[in-house]
């Protein structure tokens, strides 16, 4: 199979394995990402000394530095007034994976208003070659894709799955809730219907720039550019950033201790 | 002998503003009897012992509070810096009955010994005319002798390493010190080497400050080629010695703003630890550069006494 250019490298990990369920088959799959976040991203520094900065949890209160270990879950039902969830009962009521994406029925793939598309992963076959492929090109020759849900990690998502480039596709997608209906806008209340001249005139304009959808045609200037500027100040002064050996003074903590203790009178 | 020399101090008698000018007759100004003011000290600067008079008042404002309840070691060189000095742990006979001391057993001398202490500016000039150039104080005060409350790394290099190496070694020491929530004092020694010191509280004996300083030295020996953590590697050509040994009881660190015996009169100069950059001299640090400086980087340092509990 040819690669195409200016696509994401893939993964070298599956991050998820279990099951396509349809009814009472079972096709083993393991699930690797697909989608590569490109956006760029800078680490904080300080101005002074080049070195990297961390987060800290700070208490609003007094402005103390709060250890992980020190922190409970909150829910804010009023400003300021908190509902405290411990670990243990965020963990009871957690969604479990059960490790299948269980398919409830087919629909037509292209049924589904893009605007439920959250996140796409590649499925691969895990030992069920024949299977796969069998799915694969008999929902692919329909247009279908199956329908049905899957846990990844922590949250329960709707789920479909369909062909594409000879893989099958899993693409989470939004809940109903999660989608705002355009209606609810007002602007969107007082549109008029537009005249038969009108129409003709924007039909033809659109005829004109007719065209087949490539997406690379589009590119990211701003990462381009940043990557020309990097390059740039590759060949001249760059900080290089000391990162602290935590083990190591770790290791010094303790002989410090120990002296200290062992040698008082 | 009465000697007469005329000095410039603050208007105000604070000595603080040198910018602040009046002349006034030095012998109105000290109980001292000047001997010898005109001998060169400093052949190569041509500095007289008036001129070593002249610093060490000036410099008494920021000086005089490390020198305080410490028992004094000096180095002196009567007939200055390029013939033998001698250092000095006794008072010399004909002290005068207005400067303070301090009695103590030594055991290497095995015998008492009557240390002088150094706290008003009256015993730093008659110090400075016993051309005490170099003043030396111990890591302890005379009222708990056998405590320190100052711990001292002794950054100590052999050629052919740098003062560069050395700011190297003496910047990655202060990081892990400010890790471990330490609060340290950077100064020259004067000569090749930096002090960086630890104010600490009184609750230590000097076994345990010279290991703690010992345990710091190990752990940069393993992180970087040039540094040492033994006595008998501190000869070491190229080598960087983090010299924990003067950790001891009745031993010395030459004093913040002491005068050294170099060709340059070098200053054993308290630094601002962001000074401290590559490219830095200590010879930039002498006794005509060092009253230009505007404040004392060590100011706090004996309200910062610490605890040495890691956590």
């Amino acid at each position: 199979m040819a690669k195409e250019k200016s696509t994401a490298k893939p993964s070298s990990r599956s991050i998820w394995s279990g099951s396509i369920t349809i009814g009472l088959v079972n096709v083993p799959v393991k699930l690797y990402t697909m989608i590569r976040d490109q956006s760029f991203s800078f680490r904080l520094l300080h101005n002074v000394d080049g070195q990297p900065l961390k987060y800290e949890r700070v208490c609003i209160r007094d402005e103390k530095v709060i250890d992980w270990k020190d922190t409970v879950k909150g829910y804010e039902i009023r400003k300021n007034e908190f509902i405290v969830f411990k670990k243990e009962e965020l963990d009871a009521i957690r969604p479990e994976s059960d490790e299948r994406i269980k398919l409830d029925k087919f629909i037509s793939l292209l049924s589904i208003d893009p605007v439920y598309f959250e996140k796409s992963y590649i499925l691969v076959p895990d030992r069920s070659e024949e299977a796969y492929s069998l799915l694969m090109t008999v929902i692919r020759q329909e247009g279908k894709a199956g329908l049905g849900k899957v846990t990844l990690r922590t949250k329960e998502y709707p789920a479909i799955v369909y062909a594409y480039k000879g893989a099958l596709i899993l693409t989470t997608l939004h809940y109903a809730n999660e989608v705002t209906n355009p209606v609810e806008l007002e602007e969107l209340t007082k549109l008029k219907n537009p005249s038969k001249n009108e129409m003709e005139l924007a039909g033809k304009i659109i005829k004109e720039l007719s065209g087949e959808f490539d997406i690379t045609e589009y590119r990211d200037g701003y990462r381009e550019r940043i990557e020309k500027l990097i390059q740039m100040k590759m060949k001249g002064e760059i900080f290089v950033a000391q990162v602290p050996k935590k083990e190591e003074v770790k290791e010094l903590m303790v002989a410090l201790q120990e002296t200290i203790k062992q040698l008082a009178k | 002998m009465r000697a007469r020399i005329n000095i410039k101090v603050a208007a105000n008698n604070s000595l603080i503003f040198p910018h602040i000018e009046k002349v006034i007759m030095i012998d109105e100004l000290t109980r001292v009897s000047f001997t010898n003011l005109e001998k060169v000290l400093y052949p190569e600067l041509g500095l007289e012992k008036s001129d070593i008079i002249k610093y060490y008042i000036s410099i008494a404002p920021r000086m005089l509070k490390f020198l305080k309840n410490r028992a004094i070691v000096m180095n002196r060189y009567p007939d200055g810096i390029d013939k033998e000095g001698f250092y000095e742990k006794d008072a010399p006979p004909g002290i005068p009955p207005w400067v303070e001391t301090f009695n103590k057993y030594s055991e290497t001398a095995q015998r008492e010994i009557n240390f002088i202490v150094c706290n008003d500016l009256d015993t730093l000039i008659w110090l400075a005319n016993l051309a005490a150039l170099e003043i030396n104080i111990t890591l302890s005060t005379i009222d708990n002798y056998e405590t320190p409350d100052l711990l001292l790394f002794d950054i100590d290099p052999e050629p052919p390493c740098s003062f560069d190496d050395v700011i190297e070694i003496a910047l990655s020491l202060k990081e892990k010190l400010d890790e471990l929530n330490f609060k340290s004092f950077v100064k020259t020694s004067g000569k090749k080497g930096l002090h960086i010191v630890l104010p600490i509280i009184q609750s230590y004996n000097f076994r345990q400050t010279r290991e703690f300083v010992h345990q710091f030295g190990k752990f940069l020996a393993r992180e970087s080629e040039l540094v040492v953590s033994e006595f008998r590697n501190s000869r070491d050509p190229g080598t960087i010695f983090i010299d924990y040994l003067q950790n001891t009881r009745g031993k010395t660190m030459i004093a913040p703003y002491s005068l050294r015996a170099a060709p340059k009169a070098t200053v054993s100069t308290p630094l601002e630890w962001n000074e401290l950059k590559k490219g830095l001299r200590p010879e930039e640090f002498n006794i005509f550069t060092i009253l230009k400086r505007k404040s004392d980087p060590w100011e706090g340092l004996m309200e910062n006494k610490q605890s040495l509990e890691v956590n």
